[in-house]
């Protein structure tokens, strides 16, 4: 009897229609979800994938009809465990946009698209894992991977699904697809106008439909404005031109708690700040004395009040929304005495202007953050501030840019602060392995290599998770890097959306839009 | 004026041109990053395949090759793709061209339209209440950051009144004319504010100038009114150095307002310059700043133009 009065009372809650106003706060390069340089907010309501993550970041089915697991049958190993092959059953009541169906043709076919190199993609990212792919049948997709690769379910399938029919033959660089890409999501895309807005619309041969049979999406449309100067987006939200908008600026948002109808929803997101050393740079930073004077001095507490008390102070690397986070990790508590101490020790005297010195090199390094990033430019005070108070001088030194993403791959720093969001099952090897493609720092160790590909070669959690425990004691052993705080991104949305969960990865906000619902 | 020295002028920019690209094109490379870099920032972005970029984009040749094929694609007419969007350069630009110059233009004309008799007023009502408020406004003018003005603007406006739209060239849904022409009103009075406090103060100390010189007072003397001596003799003379300020102004439309152009999240040239800038978007800010270069010099050919109309003792053969 309650349950049935509870069901009434959602169910004509929801209801159909209306337009939602979203304020984006970059300009979009191409709607091409494995070609943009930014997360594909507006992508996620318009390309599925076969999986997705899910607002814990764990993956849920979407195309797919069940998460492959070694124990469902869906992932098999070779019988020398050094190759692995997934196979996916794909829902057969979907259709893209255009009213074609979705067919395990179009997976062998996205695999086929991203893996040529004519098409110059910046998320190639798992492609090359794959040797071959057949299709037994139409809802059947077999992928052979050359070897175990534990995040297979981060990169390619998940990304989205190029729609065979509409693609084969053209030019990905160039084709009409990069504006208005054909999907099988909730949404389609009505108009792009570069540097404005882009309109989404319902996908009237939409598969998925409500417990009541309601076909989804509720939304007759999301609009998104490109407003690039983020006052410009708090006014609009202010102003009831947007009703939400996704990554509000911590020193706005109290002034946005005060504008009435408007919610702000705190989302842990699978993302750390840190400060990472140049082992290219100055000698002294390749002394772990030093590294743990600076590990010391750091006042974690004081950037997370400093940024309103939103990020939290963070020991490791992986995030504490993972099972692997390590609690017992080597730490480095805010104690200036005991920096100075260290320092003391390993021969670093205080010059005649504070700034300590060995052999000649003073201990003065440049700091690098990216020019413009509120956020991260606060923190950096408060570093520099930090260290001043132990005899070590950091020197701001900001770009933006390529020419500070040249800087940080090619280590272009001394030391250098900065943030990484990662999918739901993280690859640590691209940033601590040695030549790690995020390894800009040059940092290298064999026991953390081993470790890493312990971690990443392997489909049994329980290795996985030692592994990446052991891991993280062994990095915060070494301190290449001093995780500073892990994030929460601030979301403002009208209360007049229902259904709206965030999601912590980099798949966006927007990866389920079809539940979403406006209250009239 | 005649044919023939437009002609002349016209031909002798070639060359200008083409330095002034080979001087664009080193300096673009000089600078730190390269396309790919932006790609490299996506941890999930492969060697291989920034490898293939790079030859797929051209990067990988030697520069004078590279310059040289820009050169011959570029004169032709071939502008390129971008790298950002992979769409037509030129298409990239036509799109961005027109509401920059819609913005340019019509806060251009109405600067001029404000700041020209208001300096006449300022030199004519020298030390009167009025040049004091006129000049204390133009100060106000062009020590009040735009980024503020636009703030405070858009508080007033669209929060508290909500009479005019923030941000944005065109309501969703609405291209009309009065739609734009609100978009419109709070950029390019802002935009215009700024020229007009400049101007003002050019035009009020070359009229205050001319106005004290002896062919001015021998008017005066004859018995002409005020009026006349103002408009017919002293205004001519008085507009030819104003005339240079206005005029490098005016090739300034085209490199596009980028503060405004951001804080209106307006969609022209400043922006698209910005993001190409970012991503070293290198076939896009070539086109760019050939085009503002090319705006300099035909609004060079145009003071020029606008000497000889002002003062007929100017001539060019």
């Amino acid at each position: 009897m309650l349950s049935g009065v509870l069901l009434c009372g959602t169910a004509t809650a929801q209801q159909r229609g209306g337009t939602l106003t979203v304020g984006l706060s970059y300009d979009i390069d191409t709607l091409n979800v494995y070609s943009t340089g930014y997360l594909g907010d507006v992508q996620a309501t318009v390309v599925e994938g076969l999986l997705a993550p899910d607002k814990n970041a764990n993956y849920v089915p979407v195309l797919a009809t069940a998460v492959p697991t070694l124990k469902n049958g869906g992932i098999k190993l070779s019988a020398d465990g050094k190759k692995m092959t997934i196979t996916y059953k794909l829902r057969r009541d979907v259709k893209w946009s255009d009213g074609k169906p979705f067919t395990s043709a179009d997976v062998k076919f996205t695999w086929e698209a991203i893996k040529n190199p004519k098409f110059t993609a910046e998320s190639k990212d798992g492609s090359d894992d794959i040797e071959s792919i057949t299709t037994p049948d139409a809802y059947t997709a077999v992928v052979n991977y050359k070897r175990v690769a534990p995040d297979y379910a981060s990169t390619l399938f998940t990304f989205g699904i190029f729609p065979k029919h509409a693609l084969e033959g053209k030019d990905l660089n160039t084709d009409v697809y990069n504006e208005k890409p054909l999907g099988t999501g909730p949404f389609k895309v009505k108009e792009f106008r570069r540097g404005q807005y882009v309109i989404v619309e319902r996908n009237p041969y939409y598969w998925r439909k409500d417990s009541k049979g309601v076909q989804l999406p509720y939304l007759d449309q999301i609009v998104f404005k490109i407003i690039p100067d983020s006052n410009t987006l708090v006014t609009q939200l202010k102003s009831g031109e947007i009703q939400m908008t996704s990554s509000v600026p911590y020193a706005q948002v109290t002034q946005l708690d005060a504008v009435p109808g408007m919610n702000i929803v705190k989302n842990n997101v699978l993302s750390w700040q840190h400060l990472d050393f140049n082992f290219k740079g100055p000698a002294s930073l390749r002394d772990l004395n030093v590294r743990q004077a600076f590990a010391y001095a750091i006042n974690k507490s004081a950037i997370s009040k400093a940024l309103g008390g939103y990020p939290v102070p963070l020991d490791t690397v992986v995030v504490p929304v993972f099972a692997a986070s390590n609690k017992n990790v080597p730490k480095y508590p805010y104690d200036p005495a005991k920096a100075r101490a260290l320092l003391d020790a390993a021969g670093y005297k205080p010059g005649p202007d504070g700034i300590r010195a060995k052999n000649g090199e003073r201990l003065s390094y440049k700091i690098l953050v990216q020019a413009g990033r509120a956020n991260d430019e606060l923190a950096q005070q408060v570093i520099i501030g930090s260290l001043k108070a132990v005899g070590i001088e950091l020197v701001p030194d900001n770009k933006t840019g390529v020419a500070f993403r040249e800087a940080r791959y090619k280590g272009g720093y001394d030391v250098f602060y900065s943030g990484w969001i990662t999918s739901a099952d993280p690859v640590y090897s691209v940033f601590f392995k040695t030549g790690g493609v995020n390894n800009g720092q040059g940092f290298s160790n064999a026991r953390i290599d081993a470790l890493l590909d312990r971690a990443e070669n392997t489909l049994d959690p329980d290795i996985q998770k030692k592994a990446l425990m052991d891991f993280q004691v062994e990095l915060m052993r070494q301190l290449p890097t001093i995780p500073v705080t892990s994030n929460l991104s601030v979301i403002a949305v009208t209360d007049k959306l229902g259904n709206f969960v965030p999601n912590p990865t980099n798949m966006t906000n927007f990866v389920d839009t079809s539940r979403w619902y406006l209250k009239k | 004026m005649n044919l023939n020295y437009l002609i002349k002028r016209t031909l002798g920019t070639i060359p200008l041109l083409l330095g002034v690209s080979l001087l664009l094109f080193g300096v673009l490379h000089l600078a730190p990053g390269t396309p790919m870099d932006v790609y490299a920032d996506n941890p999930s972005v492969s060697q291989e395949a920034l490898d293939q970029m790079k030859v797929a984009l051209g990067l990988d040749q030697p520069l004078p090759v590279q310059y040289t094929k820009w050169v011959t694609a570029f004169v032709s007419g071939e502008w390129g793709y971008s790298i950002r969007t992979a769409r037509p350069v030129t298409t990239e630009i036509a799109e961005r061209l027109w509401p920059t110059v819609l913005l340019g233009g019509s806060s251009f004309l109405l600067a001029l339209l404000v700041a020209v008799p208001l300096g006449i007023l300022s030199a004519v009502r020298r030390y009167s209440s009025v040049d004091y408020g006129i000049t204390f406004m133009s100060f106000l003018g062009i020590s009040m950051p735009v980024f503020w003005l636009a703030l405070m603007l858009q508080l007033l406006f669209s929060v508290h009144w909500r009479i005019l739209p923030s941000a944005g060239m065109q309501t969703i849904g609405d291209g009309s004319l009065p739609d734009l022409l609100r978009h419109l009103l709070m950029p390019a009075l802002i935009l215009a504010f700024a020229s007009v406090a400049g101007w003002s103060r050019y035009m009020r100390s070359s009229m205050v100038e001319v106005l004290s010189q002896d062919y001015v007072r021998t008017a005066k003397a004859k018995g002409l009114t005020e009026r006349k001596v103002v408009y017919r003799h002293a205004l001519r003379n008085a507009l030819i150095p104003v005339i240079t300020v206005v005029a490098l102004d005016f090739a300034g439309i085209l490199a596009g307002a980028v503060i405004t152009e951001t804080i209106f999240a307006w969609p022209g040239i400043g922006r698209l310059f910005i993001e190409s800038m970012n991503g070293r978007d290198y076939p896009v800010l070539m086109a760019l700043m050939m085009l503002g270069s090319f705006a300099l010099v035909v609004s060079n050919v145009l003071a020029d133009l606008a000497y000889a109309a002002a003062d007929p003792r100017i001539r060019y053969d």
